[in-house]
């Protein structure tokens, strides 16, 4: 059984100052599909998606408790080099956030970064990632063009493909289609739904139906505590807690 | 017919209205106005002596007297004390401010302290950093020069030039600094390809103000760069400034010289506005790739 793309939680906290934001957090989350975490807004779900790649590491008053393994190892050993774990990673955001370069640059942001240098290397892969995310016919023509003046959606896709270009074994969405509007929206979907087949994907949205759509795992998460997960059919469907359930049919949000 | 109390108070908050109004727009007429009747002032009284030979010239014999000759050597002499000097703070300043900035976290005590020190040094008199070079001068035993000169300028800058650096390296948005962290990159790799070129126009346009202040600066150059009425050529020769040239020629008995005086203004004023433009211009032009 290999290794590979493997994330699990033990026993996590997160304080953020005095206020604990996340509250002894277990977790595994299986490789190769698609782990949808739900939940009502400001319950942490932000949160839990940054303690996968230390991104808290940058945030001031963040304090993270407990085990996170990646493929097996812990990530916060201090042994361990944390560029090596978020390479492992990749975060699509919420608001796009492209460099301030070209779309080809940014694109190969990430292998430049880690050592790429040979120019047919980079813009093969350039082009693999771009096609990967759905990009490439619309950009084809104008590679070298500020990756600012792309529509939000065309944004949204271009990161898709930066954050794949580093050659990740987990992607992490936060929110990735609600600055979208609704054609963009499913494009990045059908996206994803092709990417789980060799990524483990872990998604983090607050549209019911995005998760009905797009996971095969569902975690609910209220107030901090992992109230419920196991695959979609059965958490959306019929759920096993109440809360759960009343979040499910609106009455909580 | 009495008004009802809620008509004269609508009265009154329209008139009240105008008023402010009318005093807002006084106020900004007026400071247009100041700004007018200088350059007008300096033009009036400069006019018969704006002739070319002012900038390709330098001073010849008697100039003082009111013979012929020009301040090229006050031209030229600001421009390379300045641009040195501008050189100078730049490469002190610019680690310090991305160290600031992307390795310290936002509220530790030595970022506190940093900035704490940068406040300060910014609300010194610039005659109190031309005393301090002139200080070092003596303590190396150096003549008052081009350098010398260099380095106390450079002192003076460097508050103007890293308040601006840290007010357009701070605006980097926290997302786009973890976007590029979530890629695996490093705080060196984060700081100089994205970083950098996120804020570069904001570089260019913080440069060129730290140039403007540095070349209107008289009491720092007053000591540490003496005065010459040729070009020079080496760093440890005096060199002439455009402040100072201004000052020399103003206290002449001459009225013509004195009309130099005022030309010499006019000079660096336009040599300023000059740069004050091509600030924004860069600016805007060198903006395209940035995150709006």
């Amino acid at each position: 059984m290999v290794d590979r793309g493997r994330v699990s939680l033990k026993n996590v906290n997160v304080f953020y100052g005095k206020n604990q934001v996340l509250k002894n957090i277990s977790l595994n989350i299986p490789e190769r599909s698609i782990t949808v975490i739900i939940g009502p807004s400001g319950c942490g779900k932000t949160t839990l998606l940054k303690c996968f790649n230390r991104l808290l590491d940058e945030v001031e008053a963040a304090r993270v408790e407990g085990e996170i393994l990646v493929d097996g190892k812990n990530i916060h050993d201090p042994e361990v080099d944390v560029t090596q774990i978020r390479k492992k990673m990749g975060l699509l955001s919420q608001k796009p956030q492209v460099l301030p370069m070209s779309i080809y640059d940014n694109v190969a942001f990430g292998p430049r970064l880690h050592g790429q240098r040979n120019r047919k290397s980079l813009d093969g892969v350039v082009e693999r990632y771009l096609r990967l995310a759905g990009l490439w016919e619309e950009v084809k023509d104008r590679l070298f063009e500020p990756a600012s003046r792309l529509s939000i959606g065309q944004q949204q896709r271009l990161c898709l493909a930066r954050g794949l270009a580093v050659e990740p074994e987990i992607l992490l969405c936060d929110e990735p289609t609600s600055a979208l509007d609704p054609k963009s929206s499913r494009n990045v979907e059908a996206q994803l739904l092709r990417l789980k087949e060799n990524y483990t994907i872990v998604l983090v949205t607050h549209i019911l139906r995005q998760a009905k759509r797009l996971a095969d795992y569902v975690a609910f998460l209220y107030l901090g505590e992992l109230i419920e997960f196991g695959p979609a059919s059965e958490v959306l469907v019929s759920p096993q807690d109440p809360r759960t359930r009343a979040y499910i049919t609106g009455e909580i949000s | 017919m009495r008004l009802s109390t809620a008509e004269t108070r609508l009265r009154r908050r329209k008139w009240l209205d105008r008023a402010f109004y009318r005093l807002m727009l006084a106020s900004a007429v007026i400071v247009a106005l100041i700004l007018l009747l200088i350059l007008l002032t300096i033009l009036r009284k400069s006019l018969p002596a704006l002739k070319l030979s002012m900038i390709t010239r330098t001073p010849g014999a008697g100039y003082y007297l009111g013979h012929e000759g020009g301040i090229l050597n006050a031209l030229v002499g600001s421009l390379e004390i300045t641009l040195g000097a501008t050189l100078l703070a730049f490469i002190l300043t610019l680690p310090a401010i991305i160290f600031l900035n992307t390795y310290l976290k936002k509220k530790s005590t030595l970022s506190e302290t940093i900035r704490l020190a940068l406040d300060i040094l910014w609300g010194i008199p610039s005659i109190v950093f031309g005393a301090f070079g002139f200080l070092l001068m003596l303590t190396f035993h150096l003549r008052a020069s081009l350098l010398a000169g260099m380095i106390t300028l450079a002192l003076v800058e460097l508050p103007i030039l890293s308040r601006a650096l840290d007010e357009t390296i701070r605006l980097v948005p926290a997302e786009l600094k973890e976007a590029t962290y979530s890629m695996g990159a490093n705080r060196w790799q984060t700081a100089t390809r994205v970083v950098l070129r996120q804020v570069f126009p904001g570089l260019v346009t913080a440069v060129l103000i730290a140039l403007g202040r540095g070349l209107g600066d008289a009491a720092s150059v007053l000591f540490t760069a003496g005065y010459t009425d040729r070009l020079t050529t080496s760093l440890l020769q005096p060199v002439a400034t455009l402040p100072l040239a201004i000052f020399f020629q103003l206290n002449s008995p001459f009225p013509e010289v004195q009309q130099r005086a005022y030309a010499s203004a006019a000079i660096l004023t336009l040599l300023i506005l000059a740069i004050s433009l091509a600030a924004r211009f860069l600016s805007r032009k060198l903006g395209r790739h940035r995150i709006k």
